[in-house]
């Protein structure tokens, strides 16, 4: 099991460096690359104009690294022929550039020409929990807007998978509400509620789903013992399936910014990695998401 | 200005005791924290509830609850109920919860507000003591809009500006949080944002400012696309109230303090005084800071006009 963003990356290196390719990348992508192909984890294969890539790589540590650059002089077919390249198994992963988010996420759900693997994507954040020694996921927090009862399952799949992906053996999850009691009025309960039923009818495998959980619960176990609750998952959680977006997104935020929890990502639900630039994930942990896609890759068909 | 739950504390044993019906206090963590709350001069407590374990937890925690006033009641809607018609009658200044389901007590300040025609919407505000911040930050409503729409959202707002401006800040700043990101669209979080922005701006909640700004990668790096650095926060551009999404959003970030190092304090604030609503697993010594906040915004409530 790795319990933190150094085991990951350690874990990751082990695999053997992946190809990635970069649409459209600008100086900061560039840096990145950089780092993730000096450490070993990726190959970069930048896919732009080609003129402009070399004078970019200029005095920049890639320039000395192995690297690849595919020509191709107009931004707007730089993101079809990254993917392309993906799909015709020249290339193992894919990153943002300076590609626009919405634009990427369009050409990666394609059902013709991109990435994609089942009905939906869904992002997961990855946080490092120094005290505890351990890492936990929250999702969905950039991705899904409303999901309905089906969506949030399939979201609740791809963190299984990406928790099978780190070594979490039998995640223990929390089927996030603002109350811990069924509510009829409050939807976020009912489905909770619901998927832990199917946690319990074993429809998630060894995964045990708690639902609804209030955060209180979820976070401390004497909490949730004081309002007559017990369970394993109760101040131990892996996985924090929240409700909706602006929870989702709102609650990574604060982990980041109120807890100053390192933090980093991943998409689920495409054939191959997608790196996703997230606001909220610092420069250094973009890194990390580099060494996550690339345990994703090793593990093969089954990651998302 | 008050900046701290200790500046509640030094004021509340100023100001106090304010009388208060504490709401089936059956429980030791409550009647734990009437006690302190008692012995630092912040209340005079009216306890309502079940007799025999009433007794049975004062017992426990060493309290001789023999010279207050105590009410029967086993009933959990008819001691909210009495609790609250107490308060809005002038009986009393403070209602707080016990072991009571925190809807009840909801149902019964609904109740009063329609009958005292107030038009008052009921909404939670919750204080967050953040290390390093030089304020208070109010999240709300935290408790009971399950998913408000535009017209409740300006109400609740309305209601957390007048309990910020009670703690002497006469322009509140306010962040209007929504989950907008590059992608999926405008948010109708967002949408809300701007048409309150809009009202913010005729004046119709008169001194304050919303902030543009709704996430809190904005407010802490003032914008989406700065490099995320955790160290330095700017306490200048922190906001004084959140205004949360809806129900699943405020409840889940308002008890992160289970989780960071933060301290929270809650509160409903209704036409006629606070009602203090501790979480069922909130401590005591927690309990007493929230009862202590709700002294001294009674006190200052005196005089206001809500």
């Amino acid at each position: 099991m790795l319990r933190s963003f150094k085991e990951i990356l350690e874990a990751a290196r082990d695999g053997g460096a992946k190809k990635v390719a970069a649409p459209c990348a600008g100086k900061k992508d560039v840096e990145l690359l950089g780092k993730a192909a000096g450490s070993g984890l990726t190959i970069p294969c930048l896919v732009g104009d080609g003129k402009a890539i070399e004078g970019m790589l200029k005095g920049v540590p890639l320039a000395s690294l192995e690297h690849e650059i595919v020509d191709e002089k107009d931004p707007d077919k730089a993101l079809g022929r990254s993917i392309a390249l993906i799909r015709e198994g020249r290339a193992d992963m894919l990153m943002q550039g300076s590609v626009d988010h919405q634009a990427l996420l369009d050409a990666v759900m394609d059902a013709r020409s991109g990435l994609r693997r089942g009905k939906l994507t869904s992002y997961i954040s990855v946080f490092q929990l120094p005290k505890t020694g351990k890492l936990i996921l929250v999702t969905d927090t950039f991705i899904n807007n409303n999901p309905t009862l089906a969506e949030k399952q399939l979201i609740l799949e791809h963190a299984l998978r990406l928790a099978d992906t780190l070594g979490i053996d039998a995640p223990k999850v929390a089927a996030l509400a603002a109350i811990e009691q069924i509510n009829l009025n409050i939807p976020s309960t009912l489905d909770a509620a619901i998927l832990s039923k199917m946690s319990e009818r074993k429809q998630f495998g060894k995964a045990v789903v708690e639902g609804p959980l209030d955060i209180d619960c979820a976070l401390s176990e004497a909490a949730a013992a004081r309002k007559g609750l017990r369970s394993v998952v109760t101040g131990n959680v892996d996985i924090y399936l929240v409700p909706e977006i602006d929870t989702g997104h709102l609650l990574a935020e604060a982990l980041v910014f109120f807890g100053k929890l390192e933090s980093a990502g991943a998409i689920m639900g495409t054939t191959n990695p997608v790196i996703l630039n997230v606001p909220f994930v610092s420069a250094e942990n973009r890194l990390v998401e580099f060494a996550i896609a690339a345990l994703m890759c090793k593990k093969g068909e089954d990651h998302a | 200005m008050i900046r701290s739950l200790d500046d509640f504390a030094r004021i509340a044993r100023e100001k106090g005791p304010k009388k208060l019906a504490v709401l089936a206090p059956e429980d030791e963590e409550f009647m734990l924290a009437v006690k302190t709350s008692w012995q630092k001069g912040y209340i005079e407590p009216v306890l309502i509830g079940n007799t025999e374990k009433m007794k049975r937890v004062a017992e426990k925690v060493e309290f001789d609850i023999g010279g207050f006033e105590r009410i029967v009641g086993d009933d959990r809607q008819a001691i909210a109920d009495l609790g609250l018609s107490m308060l809005f009658s002038g009986k009393l200044e403070i209602v707080s919860k016990g072991q009571i389901p925190t809807s009840y007590i909801y149902r019964s300040i609904i109740r009063e507000e329609n009958r005292a025609g107030s038009g008052m919407t009921v909404s939670v505000v919750s204080f967050w003591e953040v290390p390093g911040l030089d304020h208070l930050i109010a999240l709300t409503d935290t408790g009971v809009s399950i998913k408000p729409d535009i017209k409740a959202k300006a109400e609740i707002l309305k209601n957390a500006l007048f309990v910020y401006r009670l703690l002497g800040n006469p322009k509140p700043r306010v962040a209007v949080l929504s989950g907008q990101r590059e992608i999926g669209g405008a948010l109708g979080s967002y949408r809300d944002f701007d048409l309150l922005r809009r009202a913010a701006a005729a004046g119709d909640f008169g001194e304050c400012e919303i902030l543009d700004a709704t996430s809190f990668t904005e407010i802490f790096l003032g914008g989406r696309d700065r490099p995320v650095d955790c160290i330095s926060m700017d306490p200048g551009r922190m906001p004084h109230i959140l205004l949360v999404p809806c129900l699943d959003t405020g409840n889940i970030i308002c008890k992160l303090d289970f989780f960071l190092d933060v301290t929270r304090c809650s509160l409903v604030a209704t036409s006629r005084g606070p009602v203090c609503i501790p979480a069922r697993s909130d401590t005591s010594d927690n309990i007493v800071q929230q009862l202590a906040m709700c002294v001294v915004v009674t006190d200052r409530m005196k005089g206001e006009v809500k």
